[in-house]
């Protein structure tokens, strides 16, 4: 059973508290979506989960094992996974060698060749196995995006992290990954599904966690989620944004999360 | 198949060349020790673009890596008796040991960072074994025993030859097993090779121990052949020079760096005095003073290019990083072996954009 227990975690970039006391448990194969703002924490709590950042204070549970201290590729070997905010594929491998990394990263005995089914196949469901042996520069900004999501299939994550998957990308290849979440899920995968497309967080997700100043103001059913007020104020009821020459946020907006990407 | 057997043809051809030279220049020894320094560049070059362009580890403490294994053969020799044999052995694991600790010191740095305190570094040692006296001589060299006992220069080609070979044929097969994989995802991304589960840490590491051996490795075997070994070689120029080498000869590629840096050692070589017609020779004598005003020579046998050589190859290394990122020899190394491989890729992509569009034209 998968199980990824966050535990009052904290996190502050100087003076900045970019993560403010977040705990939330995932157990199953869920597809959480996770909505905010700009600045929320989004992005530096998935930073704190696959490792990449370590916690002011608070841990990290990850199906029985504490993985708050744990390096990025330790956490990754054990089944956390994650997509960036901006594709990050390996530009100058071919799209082939972009799949074998993680394959022989788990498998380091195996030989290359052992992994070219699983990946050609997986290519395939992308709809990118024609280009198998480009380089992955040559592939289109949602090809990448596609080349991400195979990369991760051969990571075999039990938790799948997608950060912004429906950024900038074409409505028919918003349907690949859609169909890619929804196979994922069923084959028994949990998600974290960070996005500011409403329309694909409350399509698929069947809880919803909101962030606003690094703090969790709701978590639940989307549609009860939705209707929530406390939501509505920081995030949904954008009509009712105050008019004024300027939108000045009430608070200042934590920087951190734009300069990880 | 026919667009196969050219480039082994010239593999084929090129390697008994190596393997005959020895017969062919007999009477020009001069040449032979050009062709063995030539080796020596060569896996300097070949190990640093493994290091820098697999790896994506831009350091220019190369030559300092030559010249640990170097002197630490050269030194144990003279104070402790080590045969060469033991002392090469000895530097070269010294090397590999000082490339650990350096890779660990520069795990954190990226890029420019990297380069500046490879740099630093390089300075630091070249400066170190300039002052020090009793033990590296200082400005005035060490002098390194002979490995073999003959004078001939035909079995230390041989040996050149041999080991760079076999580092060729050691660096290839690790940048095409999942070590070559891990170390060209940690150039494209750091943080993404983590997050796919790579071991960034020891990998970067490992790329920083193995090729700082096989430098240790030519330094040490060329100098006990040399027989001296003194501070001028640690400058920064002749990093350089290894850089230039290996990205004019491409620097992702180990053959490309390797075939580079040959043909410019060649190059240089002969280029000091470009021979003239017989004929001509009484028209350059009297353009002499002319000449002398733009630093050029008049010599026996031709023109003396004296710094000007330094100049032009410069020139050619600008060109190349400007116009050919991938170097001058990979890109034909290419050519030649992957374009069967090319016409396969375009024929399935052509293939994907028909029944794209067929699928378009049926909804």
């Amino acid at each position: 059973m998968i199980e990824l227990d966050v535990r009052n975690v904290y996190k502050s970039f100087g003076g900045v508290q970019a993560l403010n006391g977040v705990s939330f448990k995932i157990e199953g194969n869920q597809l959480v979506g996770l909505i905010g703002p700009n600045g929320a924490g989004k992005t530096t709590l998935t930073n704190v989960l696959s490792g990449i950042l370590k916690p002011t204070s608070g841990e990290v549970w990850f199906n029985g094992e504490r993985v708050d201290k744990l390096p990025p590729y330790q956490i990754a070997r054990r089944g956390l996974g994650r997509t960036f905010q901006v594709t990050r594929a390996f530009r100058r491998m071919t799209v082939l060698e972009n799949m074998l990394v993680p394959a022989m990263a788990l498998h380091p005995a195996s030989r290359k060749r052992d992994f070219y089914k699983k990946a050609m196949e997986i290519l395939e469901f992308l709809t990118i196995e024609h280009m198998a042996n480009e380089y992955a520069r040559s592939l289109s900004g949602g090809q990448q995006k596609l080349l991400e999501l195979g990369r991760l299939l051969m990571l075999d994550p039990d938790v799948i992290i997608l950060d912004e998957p429906f950024a900038g990308v074409h409505p028919k290849l918003m349907e690949k990954i859609y169909e890619y979440i929804r196979i994922v899920h069923e084959q028994g995968k949990a998600f974290i599904l960070i996005s500011h497309d409403m329309e694909s967080i409350f399509t698929l997700s069947e809880r919803l966690l909101v962030l606003n100043f690094g703090e969790l103001i709701a978590d639940g059913d989307p549609q009860v989620v939705k209707h929530d007020p406390a939501v509505i104020e920081a995030y949904l009821g954008e009509e009712e944004e105050e008019e004024g020459p300027v939108a000045i946020p009430a608070r200042p907006v934590a920087g951190p999360e734009e300069n990880d990407a | 198949m026919k667009q196969k057997l050219l480039p082994w043809l010239l593999g084929v051809g090129l390697l008994v060349l190596a393997l005959a030279a020895p017969l062919l220049l007999q009477n020009q020894q001069y040449w032979l020790f050009i062709a063995t320094q030539a080796y020596f560049w060569a896996m300097l070059a070949a190990s640093w673009a493994l290091l820098a362009g697999y790896a994506g580890q831009f350091s220019f403490g190369h030559i300092a890596f030559m010249a640990i294994a170097a002197y630490a053969s050269g030194i144990v020799g003279r104070d402790l008796g080590w045969s060469p044999l033991s002392g090469i052995i000895f530097g070269v694991l010294l090397s590999g040991f000082v490339g650990l600790v350096i890779g660990w010191l520069c795990l954190r740095l990226r890029r420019t960072y990297l380069a500046l305190f490879t740099i630093a570094f390089a300075e630091i040692f070249r400066l170190m074994v300039n002052a020090e006296l009793d033990m590296t001589g200082g400005p005035m060299g060490l002098y390194m025993d002979p490995l073999l006992n003959t004078t001939s220069y035909i079995p230390y080609y041989y040996i050149m030859l041999a080991l760079l070979l076999a580092s060729l044929g050691f660096m290839y097969w690790l940048a095409n097993s999942h070590f070559g994989l891990f170390f060209r995802s940690i150039r494209e991304d750091e943080e993404a090779a983590a997050a796919m589960g790579v071991h960034v840490v020891r990998y970067k590491i490992m790329a920083f121990v193995v090729t700082s051996m096989i430098a240790g490795l030519a330094g040490a075997v060329d100098h006990h052949f040399i027989g001296f070994i003194a501070p001028t070689e640690l400058i920064i120029g002749r990093m350089s020079l290894v850089i230039a080498m290996a990205v004019i000869g491409g620097i992702e590629s180990l053959l490309g760096a390797a075939l580079g840096a040959i043909l410019i050692h060649f190059a240089l070589e002969w280029l000091q005095e470009i021979p003239v017609p017989a004929g001509l020779m009484p028209n350059l004598i009297a353009l002499a003073p002319t000449l002398e005003k733009f630093g050029l020579g008049v010599g026996d046998r031709g023109l003396v290019t004296n710094a000007w050589r330094m100049v032009g190859f410069g020139i050619l290394l600008m060109l190349t990083l400007r116009f050919w990122r991938n170097g001058l020899i990979h890109p034909l190394i290419e050519r030649m072996f992957r374009a069967e491989a090319r016409k396969e890729t375009v024929a399935k992509r052509m293939q994907a954009v028909q029944t794209q569009e067929q699928e378009e034209v049926e909804s």
